[in-house]
């Protein structure tokens, strides 16, 4: 279809090679001269006033080289909006949750530095905490924040049509509650960060982070130096899945200690550390009550969803709202009223996760099955009533241009036999389907575009510089397929220089999705204006006009007449050669170019949460098939169908690897086995051990990827956001599968065996009664 | 406490090196050594990162004491390679995408690179169950096992084997 060389084909990542020789550093591989060891002293009480901190001891210790409390900062609370702010990066009055930053430590090994951790003598005074947003909301006891009444930390509202009276013309009408508790992302690597300030007092920071631009600010204002002398640096990262995508009080405590020390400090998070002192997902109550007509058309819909928090607001008004907007996309709902509020209680902060609002997702598409169950007519029939259509409209008023939700759902029904196994399969063995959309983008602000620019040396190879962040996606090979492709280059004739705040420019980073749409998009437009000046020398010497040219496999050459293997073309000219010629002539062989997706700048998340989101969006269908044992509640997926349409597939390999990877995380694990425990506001399950991730062993032998491509516009080569449309349709497609298979709709997740054991012995008890089908009971 | 001198042998490299009885191989190794390919995740001996080799057997090195390993032969992910050329598993797990965030990879390829050593044509069900010692969050081991599967036994139905490469 296309005739792309680089883009569009399988290849192998550029980053690969340096990871599977163990030579790719990450931030707890890096050692500079001198450097120290950092540790947290963290709060032990969930909410307490402290009264006060003695580092005396710790001080007098020997090999102790710096002790820093909330004294050592101007006590300014920071926040990802300016309505938001509401956290201090040390404590300087009151811990919030068992882990609050309440002091930091540098010394010269990591013995010290703990025993140094033990000798800083704090006084509290306990307070009353609440752990439950439901109790958080009426408590009477103090307001973990004094400025937020009734704990409550973001209110979105979004009401659209007429819910009242189009449910008054409802046929039917269900109202369902969804339960799911907090998950985490544990990435395979905790979080470390490494700081030093240089000899021209410009603070240097590596760390794991979804958009380093994200970091530099807030340190640049926390420390009242220009964003040119905050460099955050280039590192490997091992995943962030959403949970690194703002300052951490951790970046901010290691920068101070080694301003204090003047030495470079680490700091190294345990298991246990990353999974309480980063963020977790938002633990979700949510009711949807739907209206439809005899067809299972949604008329009105109202939602209302009470996320816990935890004890900051991190990404508050965006946490509120995603779950509720990736619905709003994949279905829809004219008439649709949502009340998202977002609790604070005294635990761990909750922040974007990459299947975001499991409870929210699974509730919404359950309810649909439940519908479509009521009406006789099966679970595809009903999705594909209500599903996205290219040129609508979001209930928020997001223009929809590319789409093919449908396409995804008629390949996966396809692939999956599902029409031929639903309802016919035998007891406890179960087929079920989840349709999800994603959005590429939020709206930004002023870090909404990215901007690249591209230098050739002067061997005809050319160095990229990118502010796009690789958190393990693939971002840095997407951006070198791309250079390549429209330099003419191939990619082993790039460096990339990326993910650096001295060197590159501003970006929106990979938590909002953005990463191909606008920093690909902007590499590509860089490459373009760059190949556009050297086809202008090369125009003279070939004595064509520039407009019938083209580059490829490192020469500029007249199309049509490109030459084969054996020979050259005879108009043609190695790039390398223009390069340096162009030199020569007094011309320059550097180019910038930038994308900045045409948005609503109007729309904020809160106070006017209407206008066009992003300019495009991705649309996921997984279709899952499973058997459940009826004896040990355990669940043994069979099959695993992926289907999203992402625009156009940049590298198919990579994508394939998203798809995957996404499923494992949103359904796999999400559905089956994630979530914390809690006592007295602790979290018991932090480490691997206890908290169960999915496993080589626990994974489908059969995974099919249907990469459906509906060429965007706008995006890149028509590329949109690929893969989070299915970690959250695999969610909703793991949840759909094990319910027809047990024979009763789930409504609190993750499905673990005692939850699952306990349905099938319910209905077993009901049938055996042979009472009327209750609540979520299917005939 | 007083350091202590040890002698250790790895990637066929004989070393000597200063450490604390309580040091744990995996600390020695990216501490005293700069071989920082093994990771550390989980500290506890669950997720693999640390897989190393002693006498050819795979080990969790943050839960073996660096002493353990005087009189052995340590390698390391540092040790898979021939120089500049990496060896079948390395190049297959590269060529099929089985590496996005890398964090787990080094351990990853000790615990396959002992399997193949075992058994060279080992099926699904066997690789999955020798790599359940190792956790990866990004790839959803698909593409993991197939690299370990094809590494150096090329499949005609693959579109990612590259023979002969």
């Amino acid at each position: 279809m296309s005739d792309y060389t680089i883009v569009g084909k399988r290849m192998s990542r550029v980053d690969s090679r340096a990871k599977v020789m163990g030579k790719a550093k990450f931030t707890a591989d890096l050692k500079l001269p001198g450097m120290l060891v950092g540790k947290i002293k963290r709060s032990p009480y969930a909410h307490a006033r402290i009264l006060n901190i003695d580092i005396s001891k710790a001080l007098a210790l020997a090999g102790v080289k710096a002790v820093v409390t909330g004294k050592d900062t101007e006590g300014v609370k920071w926040g990802v909006f300016a309505y938001t702010r509401d956290q201090q990066f040390i404590q300087t009055q009151k811990a919030r949750y068992i882990g609050d930053e309440v002091a930091g430590v540098a010394a010269v090994d990591e013995e010290t530095a703990l025993k140094a951790l033990d000798l800083i003598e704090i006084t509290y005074e306990e307070l009353p905490p609440v752990f439950d947003p439901m109790e958080a909301m009426t408590s009477q006891t103090e307001l973990i924040h004094e400025d937020f009444p009734n704990n409550i930390n973001i209110h979105v509202n979004i009401d659209t049509g007429q819910v009242d009276e189009n449910f008054k013309k409802s046929f039917y009408i269900r109202e369902d509650t969804f339960v799911a508790p907090e998950e985490s992302y544990f990435q395979a690597e905790p979080y470390a960060v490494v700081a030093r300030f240089d000899h021209e007092d410009c603070l240097e920071v590596w760390c794991p982070n979804g958009g380093p631009h994200m970091k530099s600010k807030p340190l640049s204002n926390a420390f009242k130096i220009p964003l040119h002398k905050v460099k955050i640096r280039k590192i490997a990262i091992g995943g962030a899945f959403g949970g690194r995508s703002e300052i951490c009080p951790a970046d901010y405590i290691c920068a101070l200690l080694a301003k204090k020390t003047q030495k470079p400090v680490k700091i190294e998070f345990t298991r246990e550390e990353n999974t309480i002192g980063t963020r977790q997902g938002h633990a979700m109550i949510t009711t949807h009550k739907t209206g439809v007509d005899e067809k299972g058309q949604v008329l009105a819909r109202e939602t209302t969803c009470y996320m816990d928090g935890g004890a900051y607001s991190s990404t508050g008004p965006i946490a509120t709202s995603v779950p509720f907007l990736s619905m709003e996309q994949a279905y829809r709902m004219g008439s649709v009223r949502y009340n998202g509020y977002r609790i604070y209680t005294n635990k761990p902060i909750r922040g974007m996760i990459r299947t975001h609002g499991r409870g929210f997702a699974c509730g919404l598409d359950t309810q649909l099955d439940m519908i479509a169950d009521h009406l006789g007519i099966d679970p595809v029939e009903i999705r594909l009533r209500n599903s996205r259509q290219p040129g609508e409209y979001t209930s928020t008023k997001s223009y929809v241009d590319s789409c093919a939700m449908d396409e995804t759902i008629h390949k996966a029904v396809e692939k999956s036999g599902f029409k031929e196994k639903w309802g016919k399969l035998p007891p406890f063995h179960g087929i079920g389907i989840g349709t999800n959309s994603v959005q590429t983008g939020f709206p930004m602000g002023i870090r909404g575009g990215s901007q690249a620019f591209i230098k050739f040396n002067e061997d005809g190879e050319a160095t990229v510089m990118s502010g796009v962040v690789d958190n393990g996606q693939g971002n840095e090979n997407m951006l070198v397929q791309i250079a390549a492709e429209e330099l003419g280059l191939l990619p082993e004739d790039i460096h990339l220089v990326s993910a650096d705040t001295e060197t590159t420019s501003s970006d929106p980073g990979s938590y909002s999705q953005v990463s191909t749409f606008v920093g690909g998009h902007a590499v590509k437009i860089a490459a373009q204006n760059c190949r556009e000046k050297l086809f202008k020398v090369a125009a003279k010497v070939l004595k064509v006009a520039p407009e019938k040219l083209a580059a490829k496999n490192r020469l500029i050459f007249v199309k049509n007449d490109p030459g084969s293997k054996r020979c050259k073309a005879s108009k043609s000219i190695p790039i390398k050669k223009v390069v340096r010629i162009s030199l020569l002539n007094f011309n320059s062989v550097n180019a910038e170019g930038g994308y900045w997706p045409r948005v609503d700048m109007k729309r904020e998340w809160v106070k006017n949460p209407y206008g066009q989101m992003c300019e495009a969006f991705s649309f996921g269908t997984t279709i899952v098939e499973v058997k459940v044992d009826p004896e040990t509640g355990q669940v043994e997926v069979l099959e695993v169908t992926a289907a999203q349409d992402v625009g156009y597939a940049i590298n198919p390999l990579v994508l394939e690897g998203q798809f995957e990877g996404a499923l494992t995380m949103g359904g796999q694990g999400g559905m089956l086995t994630e979530y914390h425990e809690w006592k007295d506001g602790r979290c018991i399950n932090t480490n691997m051990l206890d908290y169960k991730l999915p496993l080589a062993c626990d994974m489908p032998p059969k995974i099919n990827n249907i990469i459906v491509e509906s060429i965007d516009p706008k995006g890149p080569y028509g590329a949109k956001e690929a893969g989070m449309s299915i970690a959250m349709s695999a969610a909703q497609g793991y949840s759909a599968a094990v319910s027809n298979a047990i024979g009763v709709y789930m409504d609190s997740f993750p499905l673990t065996p005692d939850k699952i054991l306990a349905a099938i012995k319910e209905r077993k008890a009901q049938s055996e009664k042979k009472e009327p089908s209750k609540k979520n009971e299917v005939n | 406490m007083e350091k202590i001198q040890i002698f250790l042998n790895i990637n066929d490299k004989p070393c000597e090196v200063m450490i604390y009885p309580n040091d744990t191989l995996l600390e020695v190794l990216r501490d005293e050594l700069d071989l920082t390919g093994s990771k550390e995740s989980c500290g506890e001996g669950v997720c693999g990162s640390c897989t190393v080799h002693m006498d050819g057997n795979p080990v969790r090195s943050c839960l073996t004491l660096a002493m353990e390993a005087v009189g052995t032969k340590i390698t390391t992910v540092e040790g898979l390679a021939n120089g500049e050329q990496l060896s079948d598993l390395q190049q297959s797990f590269v060529d099929h995408g089985a590496v996005q965030c890398g964090f787990c990879t080094p351990g990853m390829l000790m615990s396959a690179d002992a399997l193949l050593k075992e058994n060279s044509r080992p099926d699904e069900k066997t690789i999955r169950k020798a790599l359940s010692g190792n956790i990866c969050r990004c790839t959803g081991y698909a593409k993991i096992v197939a690299a370990v599967a094809h590494a150096g036994n090329p499949q005609d139905h693959c579109p990612d084997c590259k023979p002969g490469k």
